[in-house]
């Protein structure tokens, strides 16, 4: 249902030619006009050179010339001492303290596997891939004091850390995201409104591949067997009896595991999953299944 | 409704009610996806199952704790398992500097276990600590470790138990027997000195002597 001024506009346009390129045009001020070298008295056509003379047809000297001298940059030394800082992994701390903070507070539940969306969505961190974050680092600061089960997946870690989980009844696991993994698992309801499937988490670069595989770290790829030895070697190590995970309510939680490929619990990488219609979109193709299950 | 797939599990069979019983949901968890880089497949000779323990830890699992300990006999030999419940382990306040947290923070930590009823260590090692560390033996007959070093209580009483394996490992050490030529060498080394001291001696005596000025010169 159109108003009057759309009526009349579209009775306009039935007795008008067709539309082509020829009779349109731009919105006015959608396109500003690319300033042309040297458009300035003498009118251009110099490049910005000026008039004729020494000055137009020789060449110039090197950016910060001093005519001989040694020019400031080359007078001071070097001192890199930030050198690749930018390019440098970072890992946000939480500490031990936090979490059992948080857990006491209500806003990361225990009885879940705890992961990067535990963290942020309890308000605990806040992700941007882009500042080259690579996950979390959980500080041992208040590992005496916790005492909470938990299954926990953390990026970085150190061992009191490790002793300190583990001697509570807990598990934990190191696993790595690459940024873009991260990115969805840091914001995963955005992710799922942009309809698009959910990919693959690459395995680690070659300089992290040593911590991912190391049993004594709890790394995602390492052999469950060596994680188990470790694991008593770490209780003999900081003096605890190690618990018995088989027993108790909990034992379901602390079996849970991400596949190395894995982003989400339960959710397979290759599905869409659409929030309006609460419905999951999955690959029918098999060369497609073949490319998600590599 | 058959449109509607169960979010959280690869069976697509129609969903009849929202809710979903926990166990469903974990047992969905465990069993459903497997990449090419799956633990599975990585080691199939492992058990993915973190809760489940090890059947037969390797007897030379702990001695990776254990400085070298020397092999008396089979029976006689120290496992490199010390048991936590045998051990009696205290904690209390720290000493020293540190304001309101060392007053308040329970850090020091002290762990103590009678020596002659510890049937975990061998028999000759308990001799030998008895012999040899009788400073750390109190009247009861215990065996007394203590530190303080660290802020951190989990890393002090991880300190007494490296203490305590160093006490093992130090008193199955035997000093090492000189051999027969480096006695003479010793004593040779010894009158050498000896020498090259006192002649030392002589030639500041000389200086000094040197320097002595009579009234008559």
């Amino acid at each position: 249902m159109g108003s009057m001024g759309n009526r009349k506009a579209l009775e306009m346009v039935r007795s008008m030619p067709r539309v082509s390129f020829v009779n349109i045009r731009d919105n006015p001020g959608s396109k500003k006009q690319k300033k042309i070298r040297g458009q300035g008295g003498s009118r251009g056509g110099e490049s910005g050179r000026g008039r004729s003379g020494k000055s137009k047809r020789d060449t110039r000297p090197p950016i910060g010339y001093e005519g001989g001298t040694t020019p400031f940059y080359l007078r001071i030394p070097m001192f890199p001492f930030y050198k690749n800082f930018a390019t440098r992994r970072q890992y946000l701390p939480v500490s031990l303290e936090k979490l059992q903070h948080l857990i006491d507070m209500g806003r990361i539940d225990p009885e879940e596997p705890i992961d990067v969306t535990s963290f942020v969505h309890a308000g605990a961190v806040r992700i941007n891939v882009f500042d080259r974050v690579y996950g979390i680092h959980l500080t041992d600061e208040g590992a005496d004091k916790f005492v909470a089960p938990v299954n926990l997946e953390v990026q970085w870690t150190s061992e009191l850390s490790i002793a300190a989980v583990e001697r509570s009844g807990g598990t934990i696991s190191l696993g790595y995201y690459d940024p873009q993994s991260l990115d969805i698992l840091s914001h995963p309801l955005q992710f799922f409104r942009r309809g698009q499937p959910i990919p693959k988490r690459l395995l680690p670069p070659k300089d992290l591949v040593d911590m991912y595989t190391d049993p004594s770290k709890r790394g995602y790829l390492s052999d469950p067997n060596q994680i188990k030895e470790d694991r008593l070697l770490l209780a003999q190590k900081f003096g605890y009896e190690l618990p018995d995970l088989t027993k108790g309510s909990r034992r379901a939680l602390h079996r849970l595991r991400k596949d190395p490929r894995q982003i989400f619990f339960g959710l397979q990488p290759g599905w869409i999953i659409n929030l309006t219609d609460r419905a999951v979109l999955k690959p029918v193709d098999a060369e497609l299944q073949e490319f998600y299950r590599a | 409704m058959f449109g509607r797939v169960c979010l959280l599990c690869s069976l697509s069979r129609p969903v009849l009610s929202a809710h979903l019983s926990r166990t469903h949901q974990l047992r969905a968890f465990i069993s459903s996806y497997e990449s090419q880089y799956s633990l599975n497949k990585l080691y199939p000779g492992s058990d993915q199952d973190v809760t489940k323990p090890l059947d037969k830890p390797s007897k030379e699992l702990f001695l990776r704790l254990q400085d070298d300990i020397e092999e008396v006999s089979e029976t006689e030999k120290f496992s490199g398992f010390i048991p936590i419940d045998k051990l009696n382990i205290k904690f209390s306040k720290s000493g020293g500097p540190g304001g309101q947290n060392v007053n308040k923070v329970e850090s020091k930590v002290d762990l103590r276990f009678h020596l002659e009823s510890a049937e975990w260590l061998p028999a000759s090692i308990r001799a030998q600590i008895q012999e040899k560390k009788q400073t750390n033996i109190n009247a009861k007959g215990e065996l007394v470790i203590t530190s303080q070093k660290t802020r951190s209580q989990m890393r002090n009483v991880q300190d007494c138990l490296q203490k305590l394996r160093d006490i093992i490992a130090e008193v199955q050490r035997t000093p090492k027997e000189p051999d027969e030529n480096s006695a003479a060498v010793w004593r040779m080394r010894q009158e050498k000195s000896t020498r090259e001291r006192l002649k030392q001696k002589t030639i500041h005596s000389r200086t000094k002597t040197d320097r002595q000025v009579y009234a008559d010169e």
